[in-house]
C-alpha cells in the first residue's frame, strides 16, 4: 500500500498550521508533548499510526521545542529537528516517494481526531487529488493525506494554507480535539475520564472511575472522587480532596489538606499544603487559571514548584545541542533495532 | 494614600512580598489602630503577590476587625485573584472593581446602620404612647 506519516510538533510551523495556537506554549512546551493521562498526545498519535501499519513515521520538531522521550518502542520512527517545517515536509515527501511510499499523512501532533486512518486514506485515493484535508464541524484541521509524487509539483507552503481544486475534504464526525490551549487539555481530560471519547488513561482502574499507576502513592486519609487519574510516582498526602475529573500526572506531590478540583497537575509538579486548585492547569511554577483566564508564575516554592531540575525530554535549542543530547540518550539507552530516535537530524 | 470621608484608601505596592509588604504595613499600622478603621486597599498596581503578601493582607484584616472596622480590596487583577483563590483567602475579603466603589460600600453600610428602628412599645406597633411619669 505504501503509506507514510509526518507528525509536526511545535507552534512555529505557521506555514503548516493554519489554525492559531496562541495558547499552545502557555505551559512551557507544546501541549502535544505534555503528558495527558499518562502519555503525551504525540506518543498516542505515533501509536495510532504504528497500529495502522504505516511504513515510516517521522516527527518534525521545530528548533527550540522539546520532544518527550517515548516510553514505547516503535518501529520506523525518526525525529527530525528543523528550522523550516514546510521545506522539511517537502524533502520528506520526496524521500518517501523515492522509497516507494505513495501517500503520506501530514498531521499537526496537537490534533486529536478519532478517525479511521485507513478510511481517510481510501477516501483520498478515490478522490484522486494531490491532497485530502480532514475537517470537522468547527472547520479545517491540520490533518492531511498527501500524494507524495504529486506534492513535488506544488509549493507546499502555500498549498497547505489554501483550499483549491487539488484538495479534497474529508468530514470527520467523530470526536476531535485541537489542543490549542490548556482549556482544550482540560476538556480532553474530562472527556477521557468520563468516557466521552475513546482515549483512556494509562494505569489501572483501582475503583470505578479512578485510575492510578502502579507506583502512585495515595494516603488512606486522602479522598479521591471519581473520575480521577493519579500518575506514576505521584504522592497524594492525607486530607487532600481530588475531585471532578482531576488528573495528576507522574512524579507529582500533593501536600496535606489541598483540594484539587476540575484541574490537571502536569508531570513533576509539587503542590503545597492547604491550597485550593480549582479549574486550573498547573505545571511546575506555572499556574494557568482557566476561571480567571490568566497564567501566573508562582515564585513561592512553598505554594508550587517543579519537582525536577531537568526536564526529561529532548530539548532542541540548536541542532548541535540536539545532536549532543540525542547522542547522550543513545549512550545511556542503546537504541534497539525497533526504535531509531533522532537518526536523521537535519540542520535548521 | 487618600481619604474619602471616614474611609482610608491606600495603594498596595507593585511587589507584595515580604520586604515590600513590611514597609507597607509599617505605613498602614497607625491607621489601623484608630477606632473602627475603614480601609480600602487599592490593588491596581500589584503585579506580583506571594504568600507573605497574603499574610500581610490577612494581618491588616485582623487588625481592622479587632477594632470593629473592616478592610476591603479594590481593582484586584486576575493574577492576584487567582493567587488568592489558590490560597483560599478569596472568600475572606470583599473585592470591588474600583477603590471608589469600595469606599461607597462603607457609606452604604453606615447609612443603613444610622436609622434606629422604633421601639416595640411605639405607635407603629399599635401601642399607645406611654404616659410620662408625673
Amino acid at each position: 500500500m505504501g503509506l507514510g506519516a509526518i507528525l509536526v510538533v511545535g507552534e512555529e510551523h505557521q506555514a503548516f498550521c493554519s489554525t492559531p495556537r496562541a495558547g499552545n506554549y502557555l505551559l512551557g512546551e507544546p501541549i502535544e508533548c505534555v503528558e495527558i493521562l499518562g502519555r503525551s498526545m504525540l506518543e498516542r498519535t505515533i501509536e495510532r499510526f504504528a497500529r495502522t501499519e504505516i511504513e515510516a513515521i517521522t516527527v518534525l520538531a521545530s528548533n527550540g521545542y522539546s520532544v518527550p522521550v517515548l516510553s514505547g518502542m516503535y518501529r520506523n520512527v525518526n525525529v527530525w529537528v528543523v528550522g523550516d517545517v514546510a521545506s522539511a515536509i517537502s524533502q520528506l515527501l520526496q524521500e518517501y516517494s523515492q522509497k516507494g511510499i505513495e501517500h503520506s499523512f501530514v498531521v499537526a501532533a496537537n490534533v486529536y481526531a478519532e478517525i479511521d486512518l485507513l478510511d481517510l486514506f481510501y477516501f483520498h485515493r478515490e478522490a484522486r487529488k494531490t491532497a485530502t484535508r480532514g475537517l470537522d464541524r468547527e472547520g479545517p484541521l491540520d490533518l492531511w493525506v498527501v500524494d507524495c509524487a504529486k506534492a513535488q509539483q506544488v509549493d507546499l507552503e502555500s498549498f497547505f494554507n489554501r483550499a483549491d481544486e487539488a484538495t479534497a475534504s474529508y468530514l470527520i464526525r467523530d470526536y476531535v480535539s485541537r489542543l490549542r490551549h490548556p482549556r482544550d487539555l482540560r476538556r480532553l481530560v474530562s472527556d477521557a475520564l468520563c468516557g466521552r471519547c475513546a482515549m483512556r488513561p494509562s494505569g489501572r482502574e483501582i475503583k470505578p472511575g479512578i485510575w492510578a499507576e502502579e507506583n502512585a502513592e495515595i494516603h488512606r486519609g486522602a479522598r479521591i472522587v471519581a473520575p480521577a487519574y493519579i500518575g506514576s510516582g505521584s504522592r497524594v498526602r492525607e486530607d487532600t480532596l481530588i475531585t471532578r475529573c482531576t488528573s495528576i500526572e507522574k512524579n507529582c506531590y500533593v501536600d496535606c489538606g489541598t483540594v484539587i478540583e476540575n484541574s490537571s497537575i502536569l508531570a513533576n509538579t509539587h503542590i503545597g499544603i492547604w491550597l485550593d486548585v480549582c479549574h486550573a492547569v498547573a505545571s511546575g511554577e506555572k499556574f494557568v487559571s482557566l476561571g480567571h483566564d490568566v497564567v501566573v508564575e508562582i515564585s513561592d516554592p512553598s505554594i508550587m514548584r517543579s519537582n525536577s531540575d531537568a526536564k526529561k525530554g529532548v530539548e532542541f535549542s540548536r541542532p548541535y545541542a540536539a545532536r549532543q543530547i540525542v547522542a547522550t540518550i543513545q549512550q545511556e539507552q542503546p537504541p534497539s533495532p525497533e526504535m531509531v530516535l533522532g537518526a536523521n537530524l537535519i540542520q535548521g | 494614600m487618600y481619604t474619602r470621608g471616614p474611609v482610608i484608601v491606600m495603594e498596595l505596592p507593585e511587589q507584595l512580598n515580604h520586604a515590600e509588604g513590611k514597609a507597607f504595613l509599617a505605613e498602614l499600622r497607625p491607621l489601623l489602630e484608630i477606632d473602627r478603621p475603614r480601609v480600602v486597599l487599592d490593588c491596581s498596581q500589584v503585579q506580583h503577590m506571594d504568600s507573605a503578601g497574603i499574610e500581610i493582607l490577612l494581618h491588616c484584616m485582623e487588625e481592622a476587625m479587632k477594632r470593629d472596622g473592616d478592610l476591603k480590596l479594590a481593582a484586584l487583577s486576575p493574577a492576584s485573584a487567582a493567587i488568592m483563590e489558590l490560597m483560599r483567602v478569596d472568600r475572606l475579603f470583599e473585592v470591588f472593581e474600583s477603590a471608589d466603589e469600595a469606599a461607597r460600600s462603607f457609606h452604604a453600610v453606615a447609612s443603613i446602620e444610622e436609622p434606629q428602628s422604633p421601639p416595640w412599645y411605639s405607635v407603629p406597633y399599635g401601642l399607645p404612647d406611654l404616659k410620662s411619669a408625673s
